[in-house]
């Protein structure tokens, strides 16, 4: 079984390349022509957790696995981590500063947003050593897998 | 047609004697659809989204745009020129209705101005955007139609975002609509008695079949680039400068121009005065791609509205205009202090319109779309591991000495088995 992986590194506070790694994978899933719909909740979900690092975390990464049946993002960082995870899975539940909130992010709907978006979702933190969110997304092993 | 240029897609021919097989189109095409293959370029012209970017940047003027050729005026039929606003800001210091009178000398019979269908169009949009507010139909942010290379870019690039176009017949067609229909009722004529002419920046626009993607019949007949009618019309203005200043009667088929038509050549024309304030405008073509892959990752959904336009600075900076677009913008600000933004039409009259159905436009970008994607043949995962294996081992910088864009595409060029290694200086160098 064919399988691809790429690692992006992502950094806190770097706004200016925010969400280029996304943007990467993105672009490889639809040169594989799988379903438009699968590509969209992916690429949030990605974006959703390139943001979370640039704003929360530290230094961090965007793991990504392409399998025939499906795609993996992995994404985690050695910031601060979550104190509570519970309450940070709660819509609207926020602890990004005022400033965060003008720039348009902070809505307290990255988390959730990353759990309804994908088919698999599982995260761990601990504090003061870093975040670590995994996501799957099934492909239904159509399109081109060989 | 001569002998040695080709038409290399609808929208750009190519004039082989004076190609010097130079990287530059090559770079900046945004589809890739340009190689370099033994000093000569290769097209793949159905990638070719008209966006002018080749033409802009060759040095030798190889490659040119499509345009309706400007031979003499028909007499047995009714001409007239449809003026995009921007024609104005090529002459500085000089009033727009002199400029439509010059293409009247020219030998058109009417030149309509687009003042009044540019606020036709916006008055539509701000109805569709607040009816859509209430309703959800359409996904947010809502996409301009105007710029036609936008749409293309869209339904090759970016299939999934389409429904966020919005579904409103352009200012051209609306425009084209009405001044057929006066025509008729004037002189009692078919529509085939007419000869419509619009007169443009964009070579994306030039034939006049690619204009009828977001469009209902009837449309365009020909239509010519600002740069083929400048050098006359500058004479011609000359002239009446100095005082040559033919009675022509008024043209009934003018609606008069305000600063609103004048804005439209700059980016933020479009959306300046607009109801809603969630709008946007962008323009660049690096700059329209970088927004549109953020929109298909779900941003910018609190915005009503964005105005693209891939040429920098807005229609003034189109590849077929007769003067540099900083120069128009100092023009079109200068003019827009005299005349203001004031706005003519009877929003009760377009409402009534806008519920007869009167600016739904048939769009045929979903067809176009399914045309770009039957071309692309998909990659599997083992090819994009063999492109990222290639891509190592070649470390490369960009140089497109190889014929493509970047080392990436040539990677994928390989292993679609459209190239080979030895076109890669690094490995030549390497071995």
């Amino acid at each position: 079984m064919s399988s691809l992986k790429k690692i992006f590194p992502v950094n806190k506070k770097d706004f200016i390349h925010a969400g280029e790694a996304s943007i990467y994978v993105k672009n490889l899933l639809k040169s594989l022509q799988i379903d438009p719909k699968i590509i969209r909740r992916a690429s949030i979900c990605g974006y959703e957790g390139e943001m979370n690092v640039i704003m929360h975390g530290g230094e961090g990464s965007l793991f990504l696995e392409i399998n025939p049946d499906k795609v993996t993002l992995d994404i985690s960082d050695n910031g601060p981590g979550i104190e509570n995870i519970e309450l940070a899975m709660k819509q609207g539940y926020s602890t990004a500063s005022e400033r965060y909130r003008e720039l348009g992010f902070g809505a307290g709907m990255g988390l959730p947003n990353m759990k309804n978006n994908s088919d698999e979702f599982a995260i761990e933190s601990e504090k003061g050593k870093g975040t670590r969110v995994q996501m799957v997304f099934y492909t239904g092993g159509g399109g081109h897998a060989g | 047609m001569q002998g040695d240029t080709k038409h290399l897609s609808p929208y750009v021919y190519f004039d082989e004697r004076l190609c010097i097989g130079c990287y530059h189109s090559v770079r900046v095409c945004p589809t890739r659809a340009i190689r370099i293959r033994n000093q000569k370029p290769l097209h793949f012209h159905e990638h070719c989204i008209g966006c002018g970017e080749c033409i802009r940047v060759c040095p030798t003027g190889a490659m040119r745009a499509v345009t309706s050729e400007l031979t003499a005026l028909e007499k047995d039929h009714i001409s007239v020129a449809l003026v995009s606003p921007v024609l104005y800001s090529q002459f500085p210091g000089i009033m727009p209705e002199d400029v439509l009178n010059a293409l009247r000398r020219m030998g058109f019979q009417h030149a309509a101005d687009m003042s009044y269908f540019l606020e036709m169009f916006q008055c539509a949009a701000d109805e569709f955007i607040a009816r859509n507010r209430i309703s959800h139909q359409a996904p947010w942010p809502l996409i301009s139609p105007v710029c036609p290379v936008v749409v293309r870019l869209i339904a090759f690039q970016y299939p999934s975002l389409l429904p966020h176009i919005l579904p409103i017949m352009r200012p051209v067609a609306l425009m084209a609509r009405e001044v057929i229909r006066r025509i008729i009722a004037r002189y009692g004529v078919t529509k085939e008695a007419i000869t419509l002419y619009y007169i443009n920046p964009c070579p994306t626009k030039m034939s006049p079949e690619r204009l009828t993607f977001h469009h209902e019949q009837p449309c365009i007949d020909k239509v010519l680039g600002i740069n083929d009618v400048y050098p006359e019309l500058f004479g011609l203005l000359e002239k009446m400068q100095k005082g040559d200043r033919p009675d022509l009667p008024p043209d009934q088929f003018s609606y008069g121009v305000t600063g609103h038509s004048l804005i439209w050549g700059m980016s933020g024309g479009e959306i300046a005065g607009m109801k809603s304030e969630r709008t946007l405008a962008v323009s660049g073509l690096k700059e329209t791609i970088a927004y549109l892959e953020k929109i298909e990752m779900g941003l910018f959904q609190d915005l009503d509205y964005i105005e693209f336009r891939t040429c920098p600075e807005g229609c003034v900076g189109g590849t077929l205009t007769g003067i540099d677009k900083y120069l128009s913008k100092n023009f079109i600000q200068k003019a827009m202090l005299n005349m203001g933004l004031k706005k003519r039409v009877c929003q009760d009259e377009i409402l009534c319109l806008y519920d007869e159905g009167g600016f739904q436009a048939k769009s045929s970008l979903a067809k176009l779309a399914q045309r770009f994607a039957a071309q692309k043949k998909p990659l599997s995962i083992r090819e994009l591991s063999e492109i990222d294996n290639i891509l190592e081992k070649i470390k490369g910088t960009d140089c497109s000495a190889c014929g493509a864009p970047d080392c990436k595409t040539f990677a994928e060029d390989l292993v679609r088995g459209k190239a080979s290694m030895e076109d890669c200086l690094f490995m030549k160098k390497a071995q």
